[in-house]
């Protein structure tokens, strides 16, 4: 028992301390302190988060009604994850019932402590707020044995209440009346993309426990959004704020010549910024800015620039003049084997070159931001980012300021998939230079043109594999080469275009993130392969060398990024092995499987998706002909501890190549499920995205520019093409770990559906997308 | 000066006759629900209904309104209750079976298409209060200036939102 006149106790490497008597109210409060020596440059930076360690703001607040408020630095971008999962992982692990749970604030720079990026928020089953939930209940166990006497060990928790010796007391009246502060340890980078991370191994609630994760409650912020109270945004109002629209560049190598004048007599409280080679049209209200900026941009002169292949020519060029030997390539892990004695041995061999178009994150709403840049050099951006804390390193960076000096504050918006995970969405640098250049709040609104055009891709790519069959049609040998420009490219394009300090470009220097090497993204499914080799090579982006600006084909991180682009080839070209082999392709990948969990989900999927076992192509597959012909698919992939796998059905015209995926079956294993109903409304959007990709996305861009504009030229899935789509939860807590549940769902589809393809035509399709002309002519060759 | 009526209220415009309905909605008269996704009516992002018709905001000036009823996603509440007649007091308590069908299903993941899903799903109801999945697709997809779209996939949500909606319609309200 510890005697509670002291001041401190240590709760399993964190510090529970008293540091005043409080006439009313009282409060447990969470906060952090770097664990020591983990990590020098997170301590020099101590500064940089809002957050006193010493201030009762911080990660859990226990108060005296057993209410519980919780903060986290990420944000929501449609998973719903911090204000469901999140809240039932803390209830949870405080052992609290849900509604206890009644306040959460999320991914404000000067009001959440932990920064990183939002994506993977289940993090492989430990997700900060777990840990510092768990940290919580042990200060609360030892809170309550001082109190009331009674060894902690003997003392259980249960709905808010601590029990033991006859005695019990609720977790708010242990800190009624008290300032009581819990210092937990944690290390990292604030402003990097990961964050920081909580430390440390606090005891967690047996999984066998649980009362709250597995249940499906609702998302609280679903029912602001639908009645019209959602903080959006797009709704930030400050006095005297000004309306902005950007003018970029002609290409994305093009230099600014002269920027246009404003037509007073028609605009005239409008003007024009020009900052290096931004340029924008500012006024005080938004449709003046959107005439203007159109008025303007036709008067406006940019050098001309040709420095891209144009998407026609796209593989030609990765495959021909780009410089795939300035980064090591590198090797899966999982490389195993003789591949060259393997292939020697084979029977059978298929050789196959899979093409991905680049492809763009599309949100619905356009980027959009409000910055209020104030004389004493102080700066608040509201915005939508999935990475608060890394903006605010980004905008301090081309200020050439601390970033005590930059507060972001974060809002719903349109989401949009991975774009902002390392900081900037596009319009809150240009925002913030308009707002210091005016001296006014500025709001900057990008149009759906700027968005399609100068927001970043998700990266092109290709492979070359090959599979050598042995005599038994069993994988003798498999080997594989990718081919990937630098997939994360996080500067802000208005301080690039301003001549302001940016992090580097991509390159061969580069460290994790902004490095151009490619690496392994797609764990290998199938063990029982002998034989393995799979090399991964990167290169600078596209146009990025030779563009005046530096930028070219700017690319970065989208919904399961760089595993997107390497499960496809792989899963593409395991169903053309498994009917080299006159093997069904679900069956092959049985044959192939060691892993219990892979295993059961494949056999689920087969269940529920009504699979019957024959080899593709399907006995009266045709590639000609106005009638429909029907083929069927299927995929698989691991994603961040997640088991996946689909089954599709198409319906084919190959006269017209017009296509129509008709039935979709999807099957997953996260581990623990924490809300069943959000986990399937995740996973059918995914699905959805994913059928959108395969059939309809590609970035069309020519010698200069992205060409591609508006939803014309970009198309996305429509409702009226979505099919009949049935999801499969596999529930596994004696795995005892949570994983992510949504970046899996929309890469299962491409590969999918082109082994459809095959299936009703007998033509293997290996370049994406499946539309319609593409596929005519694919068929007719 | 023009006046148009806004979920049942009277407002007066100062912004130019020719200024889309969106940015006097957003901006002038601070009725944020319609969104600015395209400013070409190609997404349906900023729909809103014009005496019940499902308009694209971005698109439309807002002299189109004038001596006319705009509802958006705020109205809608209000809307239902005029229609079933409710005392004031059931009306403050009361959501529109639309926006009921949109909590209970888990509709939106960003979100931020929904206002004009969710008025898109008015539209159709108050002319075909039973529609069949086909027809609900179809309402989405071929009617109006374009599909509305949505980029998370919440389109199976709203199918089976407006399916629910239509049985607490069909019972008058869900008391």
């Amino acid at each position: 028992m510890i005697d509670m006149t002291q001041q401190t106790a240590d709760i399993f490497g964190a510090q529970l301390s008293r540091r005043s008597l409080m006439k009313t109210g009282g409060v447990l409060a969470v906060g952090f302190a770097f664990l020591r020596g983990g990590a020098a440059r997170a301590a020099t930076e101590t500064g940089v988060n809002a957050f006193d360690p010493s201030m009762p703001e911080s990660w859990i607040e226990i108060r005296p009604d057993n209410t519980v408020l919780f903060r986290t630095g990420k944000s929501d971008f449609g998973q719903g994850t911090v204000y469901t999962a999140y809240r039932q992982i803390v209830a949870e692990e405080l052992d609290m019932p849900f509604s206890s749970i009644t306040t959460v604030v999320v991914a404000d720079t000067d009001a959440t402590p932990d920064g990183g990026g939002t994506f993977d928020l289940l993090g492989h089953g430990m997700p900060n707020i777990r840990k510092a939930a768990a940290y919580t209940r042990q200060a609360i166990l030892q809170l309550a044995s001082d109190r009331l006497g009674v060894p902690k060990d003997q003392l259980s928790t249960s709905d808010g209440i601590v029990s033991g010796g006859g005695k019990h007391v609720a977790y708010g009246d242990l800190v009624k009346g008290e300032s009581l502060k819990l210092t937990i340890p944690v290390s990292g980078d604030l402003m990097s993309i990961g964050g920081l991370n909580v430390g440390g191994n606090p005891p967690l609630k047996p999984v066998s426990q649980y009362k709250v994760i597995g249940k499906s409650f609702k998302n609280s912020a679903v029912s602001s959004k639908v009645t019209g109270q959602e903080a959006w945004v797009t709704n930030v109002k400050l006095p005297g704020m000004l309306h902005a629209r950007a003018i970029h560049p002609a290409t994305v190598g093009s230099k600014l010549v002269a920027a246009g004048k404003v037509d007073a007599k028609r605009f005239p409280n409008t003007k024009v910024v020009v900052k290096g080679d931004l340029v924008a049209v500012v006024g005080p209200t938004e449709w003046e800015a959107i005439q203007a900026s159109y008025q303007v941009a036709k008067d406006t002169k940019w050098t001309p620039w040709k420095g891209l292949p144009g998407n026609a020519k796209l593989f030609q060029h990765l495959r021909q003049d780009a410089d795939w030997k300035a980064v090591p390539v590198n090797k899966s892990r999982e490389s195993r084997g003789d591949v060259p004695a393997g292939m020697q041995s084979a029977t059978k061999v298929l050789t196959a070159t899979y093409e991905l178009p680049y492809m763009k994150h599309a949100p619905i709403g356009p980027t959009v931001a409000v910055a209020d840049y104030r004389p004493d050099g102080t700066v608040t951006v509201h915005a939508h980012t999935q990475n608060a804390q890394a903006l605010r390193g980004q905008l301090a960076m081309m200020l050439g300021t601390s970033p005590v000096n930059v507060v972001v504050k974060t809002y719903a918006g349109a989401g949009h998939y991975g774009r902002s995970n390392g900081g900037n969405a596009g319009a809150e640098d240009e925002a913030v230079l308009l707002s210091k250049e005016l001296g006014k709040p500025v709001r900057m609104q990008w149009m759906r043109n700027d968005d399609m055009q100068w927001s970043t891709n998700s990266p092109a790519a290709f492979s070359d594999i090959k599979i050598g069959l042995n005599a038994n049609g069993k994988i003798a040998a498999y080997d594989a080469d990718h081919y990937m420009p630098a997939g994360q490219d996080d500067r802000p394009i208005g301080a690039i275009l301003a001549g302001l300090p940016t992090m580097a470009a991509p390159s061969e220097k580069g460290g994790w993130i902004d490095s151009i090497a490619n690496g392994s993204s797609d764990p290998w499914l199938y063990e029982s392969t002998p034989n393995l080799a799979e090399r991964f090579h990167g290169t600078y982006q596209v146009g990025q060398k030779s563009s005046p600006l530096a930028v070219g084909l700017r690319d970065h991180s989208m919904r399961t990024p760089s595993q997107y682009q390497q499960n496809y080839p792989r899963e593409c070209a395991i169903s053309e092995a498994a009917a080299l082999a006159g093997a069904d392709p679900l069956q092959f990948r049985l044959d192939h499987a060691k892993d219990e969990r892979l295993i059961h989900v494949l056999e689920r999927l087969k269940a529920e998706s009504g699979w019957q076992p024959r080899p593709s192509p399907q006995p009266k597959a045709t590639k000609m002909g106005a009638a429909v012909v029907r083929g069927r698919g299927v995929s698989a992939m691991l994603r961040g501890g997640g088991y996946w796998a689909c089954a599709v059905e198409i319906a084919i015209t190959p006269a017209t190549g017009a296509i129509k995926v008709e039935k979709y079956t999807i099957a997953v294993d996260v581990g623990i499920i924490i809300n069943p109903e959000q986990l399937t409304r995740q996973v059918q959007g995914g699905a959805v995205m994913g059928i959108s990709e395969a059939l309809y996305e590609e970035v069309a861009f020519d010698e200069g520019a992205i060409t591609a504009s508006d939803w014309m030229s970009y198309p996305i899935l429509k409702m009226g093409e979505i099919p009949e789509i049935k999801v499969v939860l596999v529930n596994r807590p004696e795995v005892g770990m949570y994983a992510q549940g949504s970046e899996g769902a929309n890469a299962l589809a491409a590969p999918a559906i082109t082994a459809a393809v095959f299936d009703a035509t007998g033509v293997p399709v290996r370049r994406l997308p499946l539309r319609s002309a593409y596929l005519k002519d694919m068929l007719k060759a | 000066m023009l006046t148009i009526t806004v979920n049942g209220k009277k407002r007066e415009v100062h912004s130019p006759d020719s200024t889309p309905l969106l940015y006097v909605l957003r901006d002038e008269l601070d009725v944020n629900s319609p969104q600015f996704g395209c400013g070409l009516a190609q997404c349906g992002a900023c729909s809103v209904l014009l005496d019940g018709q499902e308009i694209r905001s971005c698109i439309s000036s807002v002299s189109m309104a004038a001596g006319k009823e705009v509802t958006t996603i705020e109205g809608l509440s209000a809307r239902w209750a005029k229609q079933k007649s409710l005392s004031p007091d059931q009306a403050a308590k009361t959501l529109h079976p639309v926006q009921e069908a949109w909590i209970e299903q888990q509709v939106p993941l960003c979100g931020f298409c929904q206002s004009g899903m969710m008025i898109k799903a008015t539209e159709l109801l108050e002319s075909k209060p039973n529609p069949n999945v086909d027809e609900i697709k179809s309402a989405f997809t071929d009617s109006g200036p374009s599909a509305h779209l949505c980029r998370c996939g919440s389109y199976v949500a709203i199918i089976e939102a407006v399916r629910y909606a239509s049985t607490i319609m069909a019972k008058g309200g869900s008391k």
